[in-house]
């Protein structure tokens, strides 16, 4: 919110610099954004009376004028404008002076020197707004007397700054310069100078001779006041009420639709002036609309309305939205001899949830969904029709419309000092306690420890103790809050998912991976790429009511989408050798929690690329993963459809599938456009530390000696290694301490369609030293179960 | 005396032949010359029979010397010619250290993984148990009690993602403390870091899905001095020593009074820099007493215990931390952008 700080001043001193009023603002809860200088690029221009101008002796357009700007020597300077003449009051910028586009220096001009230049009204950069005649042509001439030598800026209203605030969403209130000048006062100490509001009425008459007003509905609309204004004169405004406008970023149009802006930014309620004789049946009615019931708006369109929303109607039917937006109808033009103002409080939520269907926000729906005080209503009112009076802008007709069923009262909050003390950790007493509440309207008494305050009535926002404690705290000072460190020892620590998380993380750092995180939503189409199988759970994605777009439409079943869209970015940058993974939640729609809410499942997915990449070297890490975690697991089949058919893997811990780690299936490369091949894996993290074993005590070192045989097999080459060697390590016992493939053969030397695979065992006792013969019937063991399980059979 | 001059011949054989002897193979056969048992002295020896008896024992004792001298030296030259030949083969084995070699690949947690740790290995030693909760989240725990009613601004589809009437993605990790309050009896400590959601399109400073990380303390006697200490803890630790604190009035349904947080410009260290738009200050964090209506709401008695309640935003104090200027590098996955950190 923009307020002029003169017009501010006004209300309440401010004795200090911008600087330090922003500051002493900001320390007590009115939050301000900046101040803006408005004089700031028009200095040392000041008000000059040309006392001669003769031609210039060299030149057939410059004038030589002697200037008055009130000192004791009239200046020489020289001018080019045509309309220049003596006699005439202008600006003059002096030696030295800033104009928006750059200062002044001394100068000579074909041979005759020039101590300033008198200026136009562009040279100064004065809004029209501000001062209508600074668009004439050539250079501006006062047409109303000043003082010789009086700043420019006075009077064009640039001696002024404007503070930006920036009001906090539970005080409503100080969303106006009355308001602000409350805080103004009570931060700077100094007193509030609220106007006095009288209205003199013409004695003619009464209101309820021109208008009559019905509300229908007084939960929508808590209060409804009005006033008539006769013989209005639909003029310009004066100088003082355009620039509080210009100061507050707001257009002047007329007198009176001035008044109510002038109205709304003063004291925060929203205002609507109506020309009467275009209400139908001089009648308004505030009600809520039918379903189906169409309202033209001021921008010519047709809205169908879906029930509910607050109308103000007259008896042809609504004319506007209450609160939000008046009808083209009824606008005030210059033929508008009768004039009905209304203020009014209207619901917020009702103001809010209209505008927002419709796709309006009016300065005054922005207000009423903040929260207007019913109670105050009447001050908008009065002071709009004072404002007649003073600009004599027409004739206000005895007698107020005023509908307020249901008057606020403020309840009395009673608190505790010592409680307020404890709470914000300082030491203020009761009376200055009382001090600062009373500073801030409240109706306050102490008695001891006991605290009882009443609100003003343009205050909502406060209902209990917590609340004083607040405005206790905001003028004590928030500097005065102490640094006293929490008492009392607590077991704190990392939480589960956290540990785990932290687990695989320490190992995946080490082995060159990078953590990424991608948006938890999921892109049903790129769902649907990964080639899912009907009715596999992860197409079954939990759906946002309001996505932003198709890419944040359902929450994600799986992070591989996040990670191969993160490769293909990765790809697209020439980024080649790429190993990364996530750690995040899925959604599982399919499962529901006792709270009918979605299972979240801890996920994480591990992708690579680049030339050291396969699917060994990713298996190897999903394995370390789990030998590291100490989960006991075998591979198996496994049928994923975006995973390669001939390269995926199940990895299993009894009947849980802990992890699935593939080869991307060249389709799904293809669709998310991927060169070359690519590999990820999918571990459960729940499952991995359901299958998890923790480390227990360690085995005694073995002080006998390790005996290796190695040992090469003929075997199909469509037979699987994996269960060999589970079947030779079971055949072996107790004795084999390792066992490890070193060497795979194809060629015509075994046989086609076979392959040869060497493997090394190793054995040791750790009672004895193991001979010759115990080797060698534990070596027959082995081969006899791979000839007769697997048709494997010793290389000669 | 002819066995004298023998002795003094081979004892000047032995001297020169040791000096032309070049490797060791020469020098086991010099030994073998000398000292074997069909070497010159062992001959020596046996030719003592014609020697008279008075004279054997002198002789003898001779021949012994020399046998001792001779190893000695024959010793002395061998070590000499290993130690020669090893520090040849060491010269030959040198190699040029500056030849370069892929390194070993190592990666890094995401820098929000980065920043989170330190924030929560803060909080921690102050003894705060770390806490999640759903992302999917009932409306009672996300806004009912939290002091932020039906109809409230802050429910808008415009701000808010929305499952159905009674189920939004969580707006902060407020509903994680609601849950804890409801379930668990004071004293509590924790804090609750986690994702969130807002419906805010994405920009250099706007992001649908990001982080928070609250805190939530309640006991007896809680006060806004307990909050400011806490937090000058928690930023003296993550930016140094130097950095106060500064607590703003603000505004937030869940806390009253509560209170802006500006910490000392972590850039310009309060001298004013563009940072910090010349104030000397950042905007950090909010906070404060948690609003008894909450606690009430929650079924904690308001009137025995008092808490308070922060709210970080990880985002923000990732960029801070690292100087980053667009959130979306941190969700783009870019290798380039990930390996810079450590």
């Amino acid at each position: 919110m923009k307020v002029s700080m003169n017009l501010l001043k006004q209300y309440a001193d401010i004795p200090v610099t911008p600087a330090e009023y922003e500051s002493r603002m900001i320390m007590t809860g009115t939050g301000v954004e900046g101040i803006e200088d408005l004089g700031e690029k028009l200095q040392n221009v000041v008000v000059g009376k040309v006392l001669t101008c003769e031609p210039h002796p060299n030149s057939d357009h410059l004038h030589v004028c002697t200037v008055d700007v009130g000192q004791p020597e009239p200046l020489q300077i020289v001018c080019g404008a045509p309309n220049v003449a003596a006699g005439q009051l202008v600006p003059v910028a002096m030696i030295g002076a800033v104009l928006p586009d750059g200062t002044i220096k001394k100068g000579k001009l074909r041979g005759v020197e020039s101590y300033g230049m008198i200026c136009s009204g562009p040279e100064m950069g004065v809004p029209v707004e501000l001062y209508p005649s600074v668009g004439d042509e050539g250079i501006l001439v006062f047409r109303e007397d000043h003082p010789l030598g009086t700043d420019v800026r006075e009077i064009f209203g640039l001696n002024d700054h404007v503070i930006d605030f920036e009001i906090l969403a539970n005080r409503p209130d100080t969303l106006c310069v009355w308001g602000v000048a409350r805080e103004t006062a009570a931060a700077m100490g100094t007193e509030l100078k609220l106007p006095e509001i009288n209205v003199q009425d013409c004695g003619e008459g009464s209101i309820g001779d021109f208008a009559k007003v019905d509300v229908l509905d007084h939960e929508l609309c808590p209060r409804y006041t009005a006033r008539v204004i006769k013989n209005v004169r639909v003029g310009e405004s004066p100088a003082w009420l355009r620039q509080a406008l210009h100061a507050a970023g707001m257009r002047s149009i007329n007198n009176i639709v001035d008044i109510t802006n002038f109205v709304m930014l003063e004291t925060g309620h929203p205002m609507h002036a109506f020309d009467l004789s275009k209400v139908s049946g001089s009648h308004i009615i505030v009600r809520r609309a039918e379903p189906g019931e169409i309202l033209r708006t001021l921008d010519g369109k047709d809205h169908t309305l879906k029930g509910g929303e607050l109308l103000i109607c007259d008896e042809k039917g609504p004319t506007g939205l209450a609160g939000i937006m008046g009808g083209e109808e009824s606008e005030i033009t210059e033929g508008t001899a009768t004039v009905l103002f209304e203020a009014a409080a209207f619901d917020r939520t009702s103001i809010r949830l209209t505008a927002r269907s419709l796709g309006f926000r009016t300065e005054s729906s922005g207000r009423f969904e903040r929260g207007v005080s019913p109670a105050t209503v009447l001050d908008g009112l009065s002071r709009a029709c004072q404002l007649v009076n003073l600009l004599d802008a027409g004739d206000v007709v005895p007698g107020t419309v005023d509908i307020y069923p249901n008057p606020v009262v403020h309840q009395p909050v009673t608190a505790s000092v010592a409680r307020i003390n404890q709470r914000a950790g300082v030491q203020v007493s009761g009376e200055d306690m009382v001090k600062i509440l009373k500073k801030l309207q409240f109706d306050v008494s102490l008695s001891g420890d006991s605290l009882t305050a009443t609100a003003p009535l343009f205050r909502q926002d406060v209902e209990g103790e917590a609340d004083l404690c607040e405005e206790v705290l905001r003028y004590a000072g928030y500097d005065l809050i102490p640094v006293t460190p929490l008492r009392g020892a607590a077991n704190g620590g990392r939480s589960e998912t956290m540990l785990h998380n932290d687990f695989a993380r320490t190992i995946l750092t080490g082995l060159g991976f990078y953590e990424t995180m991608t948006f938890s939503f999921i892109n049903k189409k790129k769902l649907e790429l990964l080639k899912l199988r009907e009715g596999d759970d992860r197409l079954n994605a939990l759906p946002l009511r309001n996505p932003l777009g198709e890419d944040s439409a359902y929450m994600r079943t799986t992070l591989l989408c996040g990670a191969l869209t993160t490769l293909s970015t990765n790809m697209a940058h020439g980024n080649l050798d790429v190993r990364l993974y996530e750690l995040g939640k899925v959604f599982d729609n399919a499962h529901r929690t006792s709270e009918n809410l979605p299972t979240e499942r801890s996920q994480l997915c591990l992708c690579a690329c680049g030339e050291k990449e396969d699917f060994y070297s990713l298996r190897g890490v999903v394995e370390l993963l789990l030998n590291r975690a100490g989960v006991s697991y075998s591979i198996r089949d496994n049928d994923a459809p975006y995973f390669h058919p001939g390269r995926r893997a199940s990895i299993v811990c009894g009947d849980k599938t802990v992890a699935e780690v593939g080869e991307i299936h060249p389709d799904v490369m293809e669709t998310y456009e991927l060169t070359g091949r690519a590999y990820a894996a999918v571990v459960d993290m729940e499952a991995l530390f359901a299958c998890a074993a923790p480390m227990g005590h360690v085995k005694p070192i073995a002080r006998f000696p390790l005996v290796t045989r190695d040992l090469a097999l003929v075997m199909q080459d469509a037979q699987p290694v994996g269960p060999v060697m589970e079947a030779m390590a079971q055949a072996a016992g107790k004795m084999l301490e390792n066992i490890s493939m070193f060497d795979v053969f194809r060629g015509i030397q075994v046989g086609l369609g076979n392959k040869s695979v060497a493997f090394s065992l190793a054995f040791r006792a750790e009672d004895h030293t193991l001979t010759d013969d115990e080797i060698q019937r534990l070596m027959n063991k082995v081969l006899k179960v791979c000839k007769e399980q697997f048709d494997a059979e010793i290389r000669s | 005396m002819g066995m004298l001059e023998d002795l003094k011949l081979l004892d000047e054989s032995l001297e020169q032949e040791l000096q032309q002897t070049e490797n060791l193979s020469a020098l086991e056969a010099l030994r073998v010359k000398m000292l074997g048992k069909k070497g010159q002295l062992t001959a020596l020896l046996r030719s003592m029979g014609s020697l008279s008896p008075e004279d054997r024992p002198k002789f003898g004792q001779m021949i012994n010397e020399r046998r001792e001298r001779f190893t000695a030296l024959l010793d002395e030259k061998q070590q000499k010619m290993q130690e020669l030949a090893k520090e040849l083969q060491l010269r030959q084995e040198k190699i040029d250290i500056t030849e370069p070699r892929p390194l070993p690949q190592v990666g890094s947690p995401h820098p929000n993984t980065l920043v989170l740790n330190e924030v929560v290995d803060c909080f921690t030693g102050l003894g705060f148990e770390v806490v999640e909760g759903p992302e999917v989240e009932l409306d009672h725990f996300n806004f009912e009690l939290l002091n932020i009613p039906k109809n409230h601004p802050a429910r808008d589809a415009q701000d808010t993602f929305y499952i159905d009437d009674n189920v939004v993605l969580r707006t902060h990790t407020s509903p994680v403390q609601a849950r804890i309050m409801t379930t668990r009896k004071p004293p509590i400590r924790i804090i609750c870091p986690g994702r969130v959601y807002r419906a805010d399109e994405v920009d250099a400073t706007h992001s649908p899905v990001f982080h928070q990380i609250e805190g939530l303390v309640i006991d007896e006697n809680i006060s806004m001095g307990d909050l400011k200490a806490t937090l000058a803890a928690f930023a003296n630790r993550l930016y140094g020593s130097d950095i106060d604190v500064r607590f703003r009035p603000s505004f937030f349904p869940f806390t009253e009074p509560s209170a802006e947080v500006d910490l000392t410009c972590v850039s310009c260290r309060g001298k004013g820099c563009r940072m910090c738009k010349n104030t000397g200050w950042i905007e950090v964090l909010g906070c404060g007493m948690v609003n008894p209506k909450v606690l009430d709401m929650c079924g904690i008695d308001s009137k025995k215990y008092s808490g308070f309640a922060f709210g970080i935003g990880l985002e923000r104090i990732t960029m801070l931390r690292y100087g980053i200027r667009d959130m979306r590098l941190l969700y783009e996955g870019d290798m380039r952008f990930l390996r810079q950190f450590r």
